[in-house]
């Protein structure tokens, strides 16, 4: 199935010119650098991934409807990459760094992928990261039993293998979708 | 003689009996749900809460409410609604007014990025294939029974 869908997205580049899934940014920008500590206890710095693309999402554990959705077609794309799976690292930096410690965060992206790091910031160093990426997140207290709710922008930004920030996928972009974007960067 | 009369008085008894007895019928409209493709994502264990989806259909002239939901496997279920502000931004809050409207010969599709129920607290793990119970409360229409397949969407 895995390579059956890589070989469709592999004919289909052949046949027509590659029309972008995700918002292409005209004039794509150097990704700002950062350097936030990491699930397996290391800090991590954007830089350091350099040569591959980085998917970049913000989101938090306790989210339970559009995190894992977005999580889970993250892993799928990876999958329909193939063996191109490897030059391509998610990042999912919480938004909720109170209660998402390192452990908690460990254990909850490892369930998409092995491969997928989980970085946390400081409140401090979270406000600076997303400042860089013009991502907005904001708690407000709620009713439900979770406590508190962070609204945050669910977008999945793409940094090519050169530290460029080239596409941005809104929220329920499908995993083929977002293969095929890959694939066509991964290529070029 | 005597005979044929007597038994036709019992026949016109019976029959006035059967009258009364049938109620008129009710025409008050009521709802008529139907729940089906109940599904939830896989999730880690770490995470606190988990969402399900499924499709509430009402057949009856009458619309319902969807007022609470209940399961053996969460501490808590509450009903949740995910929404989009601008940029791209998602919230999520408790539904208004803490119950979701059913329309009379209508449909409500609780799908990712909307209206969703919400597990808190599980109680069991969410793994790929397992069925949990679930029981919907409506306000007209009762409490439903149905299962959730923990499944990866689309498959």
């Amino acid at each position: 199935m895995i390579l059956l869908g890589a070989a469709v997205l592999l004919v289909g580049r052949w046949l027509t010119p590659h029309t972008f899934h995700g918002a292409i940014l005209q004039s794509p920008l150097p990704a700002q650098d950062f350097s936030l500590m990491s699930h397996v206890g290391q800090r991590v710095a954007l830089s350091d991934l350099r040569g591959k693309i980085v998917l970049l999402y913000f989101g938090y554990t306790i989210c339970p409807d559009v995190c894992p959705t977005t999580l889970a077609e993250l892993a799928q794309a990876r999958k329909l990459l193939g063996r191109d799976a490897d030059q391509v690292q998610v990042l999912m930096i919480t938004v909720d760094p109170e209660r998402d410690t390192i452990p908690v965060l460990a254990d909850y992206v490892v369930h998409f992928s092995s491969t997928f790091l989980g970085l946390r910031g400081t409140p401090d160093e979270t406000a600076q990261v997303a400042t860089y990426y013009g991502i907005y997140y904001e708690k407000h207290d709620s009713d439900s039993a979770l406590g508190y709710l962070v609204d945050h922008t669910a977008t999945v930004m793409v940094i090519d293998r050169n530290g460029y920030l080239r596409l941005v996928f809104p929220f329920g972009t499908p995993a083929e979708d977002m293969a095929s974007d890959l694939q066509y960067l991964l290529r070029k | 003689m005597r005979l044929t009369v007597f038994c036709v008085l019992m026949g016109v008894l019976v029959l006035a009996a059967c009258a009364t007895a049938t109620p008129t019928p009710t025409l008050a409209p009521a709802p008529k749900i139907a729940v089906e493709g109940m599904w939830g994502r896989p999730s880690p264990k770490i995470a606190q809460a988990g969402a399900f989806y499924m499709v509430i259909r009402n057949t009856g002239a009458a619309a319902d409410k969807l007022t609470a939901a209940r399961s053996s496997a969460c501490t808590t279920v509450e009903l949740h609604e995910s929404y989009q502000m601008s940029n791209g931004t998602m919230g999520m809050r408790p539904v208004t007014g803490g119950t979701i409207e059913i329309p009379a010969n209508g449909q409500v599709e609780l799908k990712v990025g909307g209206l969703h129920i919400m597990c808190i607290d599980k109680k069991v793990e969410f793994n790929n294939g397992v069925k949990l119970p679930l029981t919907l409360v409506f306000a007209k229409s009762g409490e439903i029974n149905v299962q959730v397949e923990i499944r990866e969407q689309g498959m």
